[in-house]
């Protein structure tokens, strides 16, 4: 009874389990999904039949549209001023010694490390303490903190693997090292760097602490706001932009991974 | 997976004569610590900004805000209606924009923070300005540019919180007070202790607001006591007191309830009137009493910080919300009791009758108006992150 | 002569410096930037914390203060009149959510991973592990939300169990309030990390050699023996390494239990939160306890380090 080229019902308890599993891990986001096509009036359980309005309406909110626009260019800025940032970083990192590189590549891994309630805590009284009004401008720099530390993991991790020979030979054919880090470095990196900018990217997207703390100028990032409408009362346009984001990002996280794929294929 | 680098790789920094390390170490520290006394100094010098509007520049603020067309507003949830957003911005052509607070000490930290630079109209309640004012971060209002001052009640004409309205003008007042859903509840709640009493029968069906003064001052209340109790033996009394009932409230929370009422989950909350009486025009099913005993009466009220970067807009927000008119769509659509003697008169019976909207005199004299207790608030505030976090 | 010696050394010495310059410029054209960064952003910012947090009781609006250990003895002295178990209730609940929600994971995760990794058909696998992981993308903020309409009382859950008891008679299962309590923050923290700890035991468990399973099958051992004398022993690290980033992370989270935790789940991310943007605004203590969440995590760290694997806190 084999279906789908050779995946066939599990005949293991662990298999079920993962069944079960996936059930539980899709099940939340079907939720949504159903309950943004229900046509009732407010926030019930109970099918009320089919219905666009939801959809209608969100199209319609001009406060939800700012935020996004607020969230997207902090994301796009912070993850462009980022990857080149970090990926001199990974390269830096992995090319030299000096004195103190322990401590430098340390403080590169604390943002994956230190929660996000105390960076942001740190980042609001540093910028409190420097006298620097908060604008979008601080968000984007907040957010430049955990983007180029994740984006410097993933080219790291690709470095890593990479032939070193190659550059050499480059250098031994008379290449500048800026010529051989461009012409050749940086193309052998690149599946790496999308991948890394992919993730920094949904991260900084989802983000809710930090953007709370670096807030102002009117700025307003789409977390933010769906943190407030989920505080203030829910209408239930809100499960029609979850079933959106949800679906944005699902496909952004699986182009990365299919990027990640065939980076990691390529060695082998 | 490519395997990466080890992380802790000894790096050649032995090759650095010791007394050359010990010496980086100390000028790094010694550079740290100049940077770190400088910023303690400016977090205070920015605790405290200048009084004088004109030293304050207005933040560009990229992709969004702070250009000068536009008046950001911040408020609570219920406050503006796009109808009336609409009417300000067809009348004077200024674009608004406005976000919310959910009580008056986030707003307070929001813009303490730095954050809330765009704004430049914010509705804190009666005591909140009066701390706002101690804090020096209001804009001193210019009487010569303000019409319809006149139109306020007497009562709101020289206010305790902020003598001769010198720095806000009131906006609204209200009360707060017990909204249930009435096909849940098969009694009626007539006052606080209602809560204790059936406490166990509403189990995690019970929300208080996430307000320190007026949830602590409720309680406070229910004793006998005042909201502005200074007294820490009375404030302890009233801690006690609401961690009995800690353990069968669902949450703590200001806004947010109605759909958890309306479907069941919630059967009763604590609710300022605003909320309250809106969400009962939506739904007859929800009732709300001002409890017997007393309650605190708010009056919210429109200023403007230090750091407004649009004076000129904001006043024609002050301006434009004292118009009778807009103060009557306001009450008739916002369910918030306005303090303008022209737009009062105005109103039909229907509204003038409603004593939930502007409850009877000899109510009314039971209830406080939460005015700053001074070091008592470190006490409240004390007692009140205890009970939230026990 | 001493006139020319020092000036070929002064050339000496100049070409050296000019060599020395080139030989930095490349690490600080490569590592400058981003340091500067971290420097300004993160490291400093850090530093600041920790002096804030040595001046008892600093609020916003205070002009400095004296230095003093007030904030972390009213936390942890018993002695400090000032003394409040409720912070080590704080800091004890957020570790014990942080503790359930790994133990869940681990439990939830290691079949599904040993599954994949190893039962699962071949062609398959790369696109069921991403799939997997694949919610772990989309906004934490959204997939917690969505528990609440499954939680609440009238919600989906408790619709299914009402459905449930009526269809089978005699059986009368309770329905419960199941929003705000420890135990919808059990659910919405094992949810939102489930995918990591899976991610890390099957990069572990790929990595396992099955020859030796079949050998200690071959010698006599039964399933059970083989998994805990071959297959937990051979990926420990992996075991550890999730482990330890479920647990980080689910200790620092502050969306799920302000959201689905209500009234009765304060834990140490939302008290800092609390003062800061929200209503006390005692930034010294709010520092404080911020430090203390940063130890707590590089402890569970120190521990990994000094008694795990280094390769697998790494590959997290």
């Amino acid at each position: 009874m084999s279906f789908l080229g050779g995946l066939s019902l599990p005949k293991t308890w662990q298999g079920w389990l993962t069944i079960v599993l996936f059930g539980f891990m899709y099940g939340p986001i079907m939720v949504l999904g159903i309950y943004s096509f229900n046509d009732s009036r407010r926030y019930t359980s109970v099918w009320q039949g089919f219905s666009l309005r939801w959809y209608e309406s969100l199209f319609q909110d001009a406060r939800i549209f700012r935020a996004l626009q607020d969230t997207l260019f902090v994301a796009i800025v912070a993850v462009a001023i980022s990857s080149v940032l970090g990926t001199l970083m990974a390269i830096g990192l992995c090319k030299y010694y000096f004195p103190g590189k322990g401590i430098y590549r340390g403080a590169s891994y604390l943002p994956l490390i230190i929660p996000d309630i105390s960076i942001a805590v740190a980042t609001l009284v540093f910028l409190a303490s420097m006298a620097i009004p908060l604008s979008i401008w601080t968000i984007v720099a907040a957010h430049m903190v955990f983007c180029l530390a994740y984006i410097a993991v993933v080219v790291s991790s690709r470095l890593g693997s990479l032939d070193p020979n190659l550059e050499e030979a480059a250098l031994d054919l008379g290449a500048t090292p800026t010529q051989a880090l461009i012409k050749v470095l940086l193309p052998q990196l690149m599946p790496a760097i999308v991948a890394g900018c992919l993730l920094a990217f949904v991260l900084s997207i989802d983000d809710l602490l930090i953007s709370s703390f670096t807030a102002g100028g009117g700025a307003n990032p789409l977390p933010l706001e769906i943190f407030s409408r989920i505080r203030n009362g829910v209408k239930p346009d809100m499960n029609a932009l979850s079933v959106l984001l949800i679906l944005a990002s699902g496909m952004i996280a699986a182009l990365a991974e299919y990027l990640r794929y065939k980076s990691s294929t390529l060695d082998r | 997976m490519p395997r990466k680098r080890s992380l802790y790789l000894p790096s050649s920094s032995r090759r650095l004569g010791s007394t050359r390390r010990r010496f980086l170490q100390g000028s790094a520290a010694a550079i740290a610590g100049v940077t770190l006394s400088n910023c303690r100094q400016n977090l205070s010098n920015q605790a405290a900004p200048e009084a004088d509007p004109a030293a304050t520049t207005p933040e560009e603020g990229g992709a969004s805000g702070g250009d000068s067309g536009v008046l950001h507003v911040y408020t609570w949830a219920d406050y503006t209606s796009d109808e009336m957003v609409n009417a300000f911005t067809e009348k004077t052509g200024i674009e608004v924009i406005v976000d919310i607070y959910d009580s008056n000490e986030t707003m307070l930290a929001k813009m303490q923070a730095g954050g809330g630079d765009a704004y430049s109209i914010i509705y804190p309640s009666d005591y909140m300005v009066q701390q706002m004012i101690e804090l020096n971060m209001l804009t001193k209002i210019d009487k010569e540019r303000v019409t319809g001052l006149e139109n306020i009640f007497d009562k709101w004409q020289d206010p305790v919180y902020d003598p001769g309205n010198s720095f806000s003008t009131p906006f609204a007042w209200g009360t707060t007070g017990l909204l249930y859903n009435t096909d849940i509840l098969t009694d009626t709640p007539t006052d606080w202790d209602y809560l204790w009493e059936n406490s166990s029968a509403l189990s995690k069906r019970m929300t208080l607001l996430n307000d320190v003064r007026e949830t602590m001052g409720m309680v406070l209340k229910s004793l006998g006591y005042s909201y502005n109790s200074t007294n820490p033996a009375e404030i302890e009394e009233a801690y006690e007191r609401l961690i009995e009932i800690k353990p069968d409230l669902a949450s703590f929370m200001s806004f947010g309830y109605e759909d958890g009422l309306l479907s069941g989950d919630l059967a009763v909350v604590m609710a300022y009137s605003v909320d309250a009486l809106s969400s009962i025009a939506e739904d007859d099913t929800l009732n709300y009493v001002i409890p017997e005993s007393g309650s605190s009466v708010w009056t919210d009220t429109l200023v403007i910080p230090t750091t407004a970067p649009n004076v000129d807009a904001a006043y024609e927000w002050l301006n434009f919300n004292l118009d009778p008119a807009i103060a009557q769509l306001n009450t008739e659509t916002l369910f918030n009791a306005t303090p303008n003697k022209v737009a009062y008169e105005n109103l039909s019976d229907e509204f003038k009758n409603d004593e939930k909207l502007f409850p009877p005199e000899d109510l009314l004299a039971k209830c406080e108006g939460i005015a700053p207790v001074g070091d008592a608030a470190a006490v409240f505030d004390e007692f009140w992150t205890r009970a939230t976090s026990a | 002569m001493s006139a020319s010696l020092s000036k070929s050394r002064l050339q000496g010495l100049g070409t050296t410096i000019r060599h020395r310059c080139q030989q930095l410029l490349g690490p600080l054209a490569l590592l400058g930037p981003a340091g500067i960064w971290l420097l300004l952003f993160l490291v400093l910012p850090t530093l600041l914390i920790l002096d804030i947090s040595l001046v008892p009781d600093l609020r916003p609006e205070d002009v400095g203060g004296a230095y003093g250990l007030g904030n972390y003895s009213r936390v942890f002295n018993p002695f400090d009149p000032r003394f409040d178990s409720v912070y080590l209730q704080v800091i004890w609940r957020s570790v014990y959510y942080a503790t359930v929600s790994t133990i869940a994971c681990l439990v939830l995760g290691f079949p599904v991973a040993y599954w994949l990794a190893i039962m699962a058909p071949r062609r398959w696998r790369n696109f069921l592990v991403v799939a997997f992981i694949l919610p772990l993308w989309t906004s934490s903020l959204l997939r917690s939300y969505a528990w609440i309409s499954i939680l609440r009382p009238t919600g989906l859950l408790n619709t299914f169990i009402t459905w449930l008891s009526d269809l089978i008679p005699g059986v009368d299962l309770p329905t419960q309030n199941w929003l705000y309590s420890s135990a919808a923050v059990f659910v919405g923290l094992t949810y939102n990390f489930l995918p990591y700890m899976v991610l890390i035991l099957y990069a572990s468990l790929e990595k396992l050699d099955i020859s030796l399973l079949e050998a200690a099958a071959d010698l006599g051992a039964n399933p059970r023996q083989t998994f805990w004398k071959v297959t937990v022993p051979q990926t420990l690290p992996g075991i550890a390494a999730g482990c330890l980033l479920v647990f980080i992370t689910s200790m620092g989270d502050f969306v799920v239990p302000t959201l689905l935790g209500g009234a009765s789940s304060m834990t140490i991310s939302r008290l800092i939160y609390n003062q800061f943007l929200g209503i006390t605004r005692n930034w010294g203590l709010g520092s404080a306890l911020s430090m203390i969440l940063i130890l707590a995590v590089s402890l569970a760290i120190a521990l990994l380090l000094k008694y795990g694997d280094r390769d697998s806190v790494k590959e997290a």
